[in-house]
C-alpha cells in the first residue's frame, strides 16, 4: 500500500511502530525541502528506521522524480511524508498524484481551529487541503492506524 | 538534621525526554525509591506544541541540569521524536542520549553520576537490561532446588 500523510514530526514513534508494520513499506520517502540540506537531521532520523526500510530524502518539488526513479510505481509499499499541507498541495501541483492524503500531526499554534486531537489547521492549510480534495483527494484524518477514519471537509 | 544543598557537587545532568507524562512520573517513583533528586528535569513531548518549542525546553532543560560534568538525556523510545529531539542537540551540549528508559535505569543514573559521561552510560544501560527478569519463573525455579 502507499501511504501519503502529513506528519509535523516526519519520522517518529508512530511512524516507526505502527505505520511501517500496518503498511509493511520498504520505502519511506521524506519531502521537505529544509531536511535536504541537513544531513545530520537525516542521519538521526534514519537511526531508528529497520535494517530492511530505505529511507530517502528528497525536496518537496522533486519528489515526484524521485519516487519515479525508485521504482514507485510498481506495487511497493511506500509512505511518503510531508511535514505541512502547504508542501503536500506543492508536491501534487508539482505532479506528484495520489487519491489519498493522511492527515496525521499538525500541531497547534494560535489563530489554528483544532479539528481532531492531532490536527489544528490555518486558514492556508484548510484552503491547501480543500484545494486537494477539489482534486478528487480522499482526505484521511488518522494519527495512527487504528483510529477511526474521519473525514471532516 | 537537614541535608546540605548539593548544588555544588559536580554531578552529571538528568533529563528524562519522554512522550507525555511518563518521564514526570518516573521521575517521581525514582524518588520514592530515591528520596528527592536535585538536577533532574522532565520534559514531555506533547502533541499540542510545536516541534521547536518542544526542542527550547528540551535545550533549557539541558542547560539547566548541566554542572560541567554533562548531562544525560533518557528517552523512552528510540525513533519517537523525543529521541531525535535530543539527538539533534547532540551538537551543541555535552550530552549522551540513552533510550529506552525504565526504572532500574533511572535509579542507576541516579545512583553513579559522579561517573564520566560514558562510563555512566554503559553503566545505565547495563543496569537496564539487569532490570529485566522474568521473576516468577526464577522463583519457580528456585523453589524446584
Amino acid at each position: 500500500m502507499i501511504l501519503v500523510r502529513i506528519d509535523n514530526r516526519l519520522i517518529h514513534g508512530q511512524i516507526i511502530e505502527t505505520w511501517l508494520p500496518y503498511t509493511g513499506a520498504q520505502r519511506v520517502f521524506v519531502a521537505n525541502d529544509e531536511l535536504v540540506h541537513d544531513v545530520l537531521q537525516q542521519e538521526i532520523m534514519s537511526l531508528a528506521i529497520p535494517q530492511t526500510v530505505d529511507s530517502f530524502f528528497v525536496s518537496v518539488e522533486g519528489l515526484s522524480r524521485a519516487v519515479e526513479d525508485n521504482g514507485y510505481g510498481e506495487g511497493h509499499d511506500v509512505i511518503i511524508l510531508f511535514s505541512n499541507c502547504s508542501d503536500a498541495r506543492r508536491a501534487f501541483d508539482a505532479g506528484f498524484g495520489f487519491d489519498i492524503l493522511n492527515v496525521g500531526n499538525v500541531h497547534y499554534s494560535p489563530g489554528k481551529r483544532q479539528v481532531s486531537p492531532s490536527v489544528a489547521l490555518s486558514d492556508e492549510d484548510e484552503s491547501c487541503l480543500r484545494h486537494l480534495s477539489r482534486k478528487g483527494v480522499e482526505l484521511d484524518f488518522r494519527c495512527v492506524p487504528n483510529d477511526q477514519v474521519q473525514v471532516r471537509f | 538534621m537537614a541535608e546540605k544543598s548539593k548544588k555544588n557537587i559536580p554531578v552529571v545532568g538528568i533529563v528524562l525526554v519522554t512522550h507525555g507524562t511518563f518521564g514526570e512520573t518516573l521521575l517521581e517513583a525514582a524518588e520514592m525509591v530515591m528520596g528527592k533528586q536535585d538536577n533532574c528535569l522532565a520534559v514531555g513531548v506533547d502533541v499540542e506544541r510545536s516541534v521547536d518549542e518542544t526542542m527550547e525546553l528540551i535545550r533549557s532543560s539541558i542547560q539547566k541540569v548541566e554542572r560541567g560534568k554533562g548531562v544525560v538525556a533518557l528517552t523512552d523510545l528510540f525513533g519517537g521524536s523525543p529521541t531525535t529531539m535530543s539527538l539533534s542537540l547532540m551538537k551543541s551540549e555535552n550530552l549522551e542520549v540513552i533510550t529506552g528508559v525504565n526504572l532500574p535505569m533511572l535509579v542507576a543514573t541516579l545512583q553513579s553520576r559522579s561517573m564520566d559521561l560514558q562510563a555512566l552510560a554503559e553503566k545505565v544501560k547495563s543496569a537496564g537490561q539487569q532490570g529485566i527478569k522474568v521473576a516468577g519463573a526464577m522463583l519457580r525455579k528456585k523453589a524446584k532446588k
